[in-house]
């Protein structure tokens, strides 16, 4: 608090009891987020390094660390997620930035059209989208064999093949607009200073130009916020796994958050699953400040 | 309009724009579809019942529709010709199609615990959203605007814990659910939910932006903290709450791996748990888990339609961080 | 300024009174020599419909009513005791179970097919499941079949009531053998190579449009699921050797019994593409739904049967897995039973196992399999001749004699979830049964140690 000396010589105490009421202002939601999430997630430390078993458990030191880096399932789970998020957070940030410059550039009514439009698809759960991909890509009767026919293609087994299951839960995420990028690049770009493109124009820049230099530099705050939002998201990917392959064939769309699932609430190895979920804490921490320090410095 | 900053031809923009709309909107009509298709349905020339749900190649929207006006243009020139036995006949085929159409839904509710489980969605979703809007402005209400010791450490803690994934507490939220004995029950979802951070954050951004004077001005009059929260405070943060109401509402409606872990009991079930169950269970046909999933996003889409606006504010509140 | 928060903390109040109310666990009381009382709680899946009721799930009446009645007749009689019936539908129950039992939310009584699914031997270990030998006469266990009872039996206690027997059978479509011109087998009885056969004649193009309409045979492969197990036995293979210190799927025994299956598809094109996958809605809607009938012969555990009988009426035949080498049918198959779970109190354990033998008696499982759909594992009930009028089931009842059953080893869900791994491999054609199962070995050989 930068309201300095004056204050101090009363004592904390003074403040504390002179305040009082502010403090049962928090209490409802401190004592929520004490119970619900502060103690969880001390309690997830301790517990990676405990084995846990019905009635009690024991202290199991590195043992549960050392078995997930040693766990071929955990490898697999680790690189499809890293592939998955590599693939769909470059294309979703950047397909919303190209909907978004086209949907700024039409009419008012049309703007507002368009934005429902694409944000709508995304107010629906994904247990929903899930359920329909699934449908979509059934072999026999699916709406994308009977599309890829159209050009000669033959029918694929979307979710039935190794070189193909994870490729298709990722065109699928590809295919979901990013409907809050699209919006709030929108936002950004209604805030961009008129003169900045007016000087452009007088430079004789052309539109696209203007869109590059201009525009594009411009939204790198929202950029950034973006990419960090959507990585973190796709590193959590599982509502899709569970509902349309559940991690098969073989081990080919295994995820991180659908093996600690299946850790924790199949096989009920709590300290293991709880040591997956704090080493993948720690890569989305990593992932996410090495994006923060890419993208702030290329200026 | 603007100085575009992104300048092309507008009938090329229109035509991409209007491209990536339909593939974007394709699986949600797909949905509707597929929940309105005929299914079992007595195919005459056959003579044996067909489906146009397991069709190839697919049929792109409700066959009811072409068969229903069919039968009515039917019916019509029977009448005309005063055949009452064949007129009669059609008008009895369309309500057949009718009912086939709907009969998903119809199955849904009547048969499956389709009912049960959108209430247990809609009231638990009612709940947290009240709890959330009044704890969270309550909380970002003294965070933004009283200064007391340990404000800061507060706040930095709640913020620092926005960055932690949730699959992170599973297990210990579920040892904890579990030592307070809410194992299935509703309050395992409830107070979870009324947990989440992210709604103090937004709250106290939106705090920032109401004047002091105000809050002075009461003070003066004799206003009682209390009374002051909830006669000038909460009125001025309505544009705020609306956006958090909604957007908490959406995540509660949707949210899909907690409840299948913590909700064994097919009675308290809320809708997505519902919907694995369905398709878990083996035989109903798409048909019905298109009808399913259809129930489950209509009240969604009905939202969003009705408050927009807020949806627009909510994101571009919690967006805009720096 | 007191008062002023009322609102809040009376909404706080409530919320903690619903953690109170729930926090109250019915222990409830009994002095010793009185009977006691107090709330039992007992889950069960839906099982079947009184006739004439059409209401509830699927539009075939309350699947819940048998027990229901159950326990108000228990009800009547034991005052002062109150059993709640929470309704879990099959496919999440071993899930669900798993989850009450890391909860310690578990049910006083649950149906648990001990044979391979939520229950495993660590959990008897561990003291989750209550034994309940003391209640049974050495008359009465001598009632139950041999295999029914060894399934719940561990170190010579007996840790639950078996009620009912399954077993998987090949399930065939008489209507597609006869279009195709394909005599079934007699009695159900025949070879690999006559199977075979069958799956390439019965692969046919209806309406000559060059694509094939009707399939010989198809099943999936998923963790938890072994339809498709049966045909890996027939030439003597097993997946584990019989001390379960080995993995043993990748002698050749079993490695060609499960080539040749997925040559089925792969070779032959007998079998849809989907055959191997893991959709099991969609292969037995291919098989018994009206609308479709896409493939005539498939395996399926008991419960298909009854359903090809009243809820997708259809034209078939109950037939035994092929033999292989070994020259002798095999089958896989479960028992079903009611298991009690921990209980603190020794007066509330005798009511909980009484109302479980209440429910199990030979007159209830003869009841339950007439109805239901399952083989009686007393053979008090099965002398009641409970598939008089039904020879579909009685067939398969014959089957329960070629029974083995998967292997009881602690760590079997991961196992099992290995070696499936590796058959959807090879039944997508991406490995040969060979390779996969030497990739499966090292896997199962890790999780054995």
């Amino acid at each position: 608090m930068k309201t300095s000396t004056g204050v101090k010589k009363h004592g904390t105490l003074f403040l504390i009891k002179k305040n009082y009421s502010a403090y049962l202002f928090l209490l409802p939601k401190l004592i929520l987020f004490i119970t619900f999430i502060a103690i969880p997630v001390v309690w997830a430390f301790i517990l990676s390094f405990q084995e846990y078993k019905v009635f009690g458990s024991v202290w199991a030191g590195l043992d549960n660390y050392k078995a997930v880096f040693e766990s071929e399932a955990f490898r697999k789970a680790l690189y499809n997620t890293a592939i998955y998020t590599v693939v769909t957070v470059p294309f979703n940030v950047v397909s919303a930035l190209v909907i978004a410059s086209l949907i700024h550039s039409v009419s008012r009514t049309a703007q507002n059209f368009f934005r429902a439009a694409f944000y709508l698809p995304t107010v629906a759960s994904m247990v929903i989208i899930a359920m329909v991909w699934r449908w979509m890509y059934n072999y026999e009767f699916g709406l994308f064999n009977y599309i890829i026919g159209w050009f000669g293609a033959d029918p694929i087994n979307w979710l039935g093949q190794t070189d193909s299951a994870l490729w298709a839960i990722i065109i699928m995420q590809c295919m979901i607009p990013f409907g809050v990028g699209i919006i709030l690049y929108l936002a950004s770009m209604g805030s961009i200073s008129e003169s900045l493109y007016e000087a452009a124009t007088i430079d004789g820049a052309s539109s696209f130009q203007k869109w590059a230099r201009i525009t594009i530099p411009m939204l790198k705050p929202s950029t950034l916020y973006l990419v960090l939002l959507s990585t973190i998201g796709s590193f959590q990917v599982f509502t899709q796994i569970i509902l349309m392959t559940g991690g098969g064939p073989g081990f080919a769309t295994e995820t991180i958050v659908h093996l600690i699932y299946k850790t924790g609430f199949r096989d009920f190895e709590f300290g293991l699953a709880a040591a997956q979920s704090v080493i993948l804490f720690g890569i989305i921490l990593i992932v996410s400040i090495f994006q923060f320090k890419v993208l702030q410095h290329d200026e | 309009m603007k100085t575009t900053s992104f300048k092309m031809k507008k009938p090329i923009v229109y035509t991409l724009l209007i491209v990536f709309s339909v593939v974007s909107l394709l699986p949600l009509y797909w949905v509707f579809s597929t929940s309105l298709q005929l299914s079992n349905y007595q195919d005459e020339e056959l003579d044996r019942p067909v489906s146009y749900v397991n069709s190839n190649p697919p049929k792109m929207y409700p066959m009811g529709i072409p068969e229903y006006f069919e039968h009515w243009k039917k019916a019509r020139d029977a009448e005309e010709q005063n055949d009452m036995e064949q007129a009669a006949y059609h008008r009895e085929t369309m309500s057949h199609i009718v009912d086939n159409t709907f009969s998903g839904f119809k199955t849904l509710f009547e048969k499956n615990n389709m009912g049960r489980w959108f209430f247990n969605s809609f009231y638990i979703g009612v709940v947290v959203t009240v709890g959330i809007l009044l704890f969270d402005s309550m909380a970002g209400y003294v965070l933004a605007k009283k200064r007391f010791p340990g404000r800061n450490l507060i706040f930095w803690l709640i913020i620092s814990t926005m960055m932690i994934p949730g699959q992170v507490t599973l297990v210990p939220m579920f040892i904890m659910i579990r030592e307070l004995n809410l194992m299935d029950t509703h309050w395992a979802l409830i107070f979870p939910d009324l947990s989440m951070v992210f709604g103090v954050f937004l709250m106290r951004q939106f705090m920032y932006s109401i004047p002091n004077e105000l809050l002075d001005a009461a003070k003066i009059d004799g206003a009682s903290e209390w009374k002051t929260y909830w006669k000038i405070v909460m009125p001025l943060a309505k544009p705020g709450l609306a956006a958090l109401g909604i957007f908490t509402f959406m995540n509660v409606w949707n949210s899909f791996l907690w409840p299948i872990i913590v909700l064994n009991n097919s009675d308290l079930y809320t809708l997505p748990v519902g919907l694995k169950t369905l398709q878990d269970a083996n035989l109903a046909s798409f048909k019905l888990l298109m009808s399913g999933a259809a129930i489950a996003a209509i009240p969604m889409i009905i939202v969003f339609l009705i408050f927009q606006r807020h949806f627009v504010k909510g994101l571009t509140l919690g967006g805009v961080k720096e | 300024m007191k008062g002023q928060f009322k609102l809040v903390y009376v909404l706080m109040l409530v919320m903690f009174a619903g953690i109170l109310s729930a926090c109250s666990d019915d222990a409830g009381s009994s002095n010793s020599g009185e009977e006691w009382t107090g709330k039992i709680t007992i889950w069960d899946g839906p099982r079947w419909a009184e006739e004439g009721d059409d209401s509830g799930e699927d539009g075939e009446g309350n699947k819940y009513f048998w027990l229901e009645e159950k326990i108000k007749e228990f009800e009547e009689s034991h005052e002062g005791v109150e059993i709640e019936l929470v309704q879990v539908p099959w496919a999440e129950m071993p899930d669900k179970l798993g989850v009450s039992i890391a909860g310690k939310s578990w049910p006083d009584i649950a149906p648990v097919d001990i044979s391979g699914s939520a229950v495993s031997i660590e959990h008897i270990e561990q003291g989750v499941i209550e034994s309940v030998d003391e209640f049974f006469t050495d008359d009465e266990m001598n009632d139950f079949y041999e295999n029914a009872r060894e399934a719940y039996t561990f170190d010579g206690e007996l840790y639950g009531i078996p009620n009912s027997i399954t077993v998987h059978s090949m399930l065939l479509n008489l209507d597609l053998f006869e279009e195709a011109g394909v005599e079934p087998p007699e009695n159900g009885e025949w070879t690999w190579n006559e199977f075979a056969d069958a799956a390439e004649k019965l692969t046919f193009d209806r309406d000559g449009d060059g694509e094939i309409d009707v399939y010989g045979f198809s099943t999936y492969i998923l963790p938890g699921y072994y339809e498709a197990w049966p045909f890996f036995y027939i030439n003597g293979g097993q997946p584990l050797s019989d001390d379960l210190s080995e993995f043993t799927f990748d002698d050749p025994a079993a490695v060609e019994a499960i080539q040749q299956l997925a040559d089925i598809k792969l070779e032959k094109e007998a079998a849809p593409v989907s055959m191997g996958g893991a959709d099991v809605g969609g292969t037995f809607q291919a098989w018994a739904s009206e609308e479709q009938r896409t493939v005539a012969m498939e395996p399926w555990a008991t419960w298909a049967i009854t359903s090809a009988q009243t809820a997708y009426p259809t034209n078939f035949m109950v037939a035994n897995y092929p033999t292989g080498e070994s020259g002798e049918p095999v089958t896989i198959g479960g028992v079903g039973g009611w298991t009690m779970f921990h209980q603190d109190n020794d007066a509330k354990k005798e009511v909980v196992a009484e109302f479980m033998k209440h429910i199990s008696s030979a007159e209830e499982q003869y009841v339950m399999s007439k109805e239901y759909g399952i083989f009686p594992a007393l053979k008090s009930a099965a002398d009641k001749d409970p598939f008089a009028d039904n020879p579909e089931m009685a067939r398969a009842q014959e089957m329960s004699s070629q029974v083995v059953m998967l292997p009881r080893h602690p760590e079997w869900k991961k196992i099992d979830e290995v070696i499936q791994r590796e058959l959807q491999l090879v039944f997508n054609g991406e490995k040969t049964a060979k390779d996969a199962m030497d990739a499966a070995k090292a896997g199962v050989q890790d999780l054995l140690e």
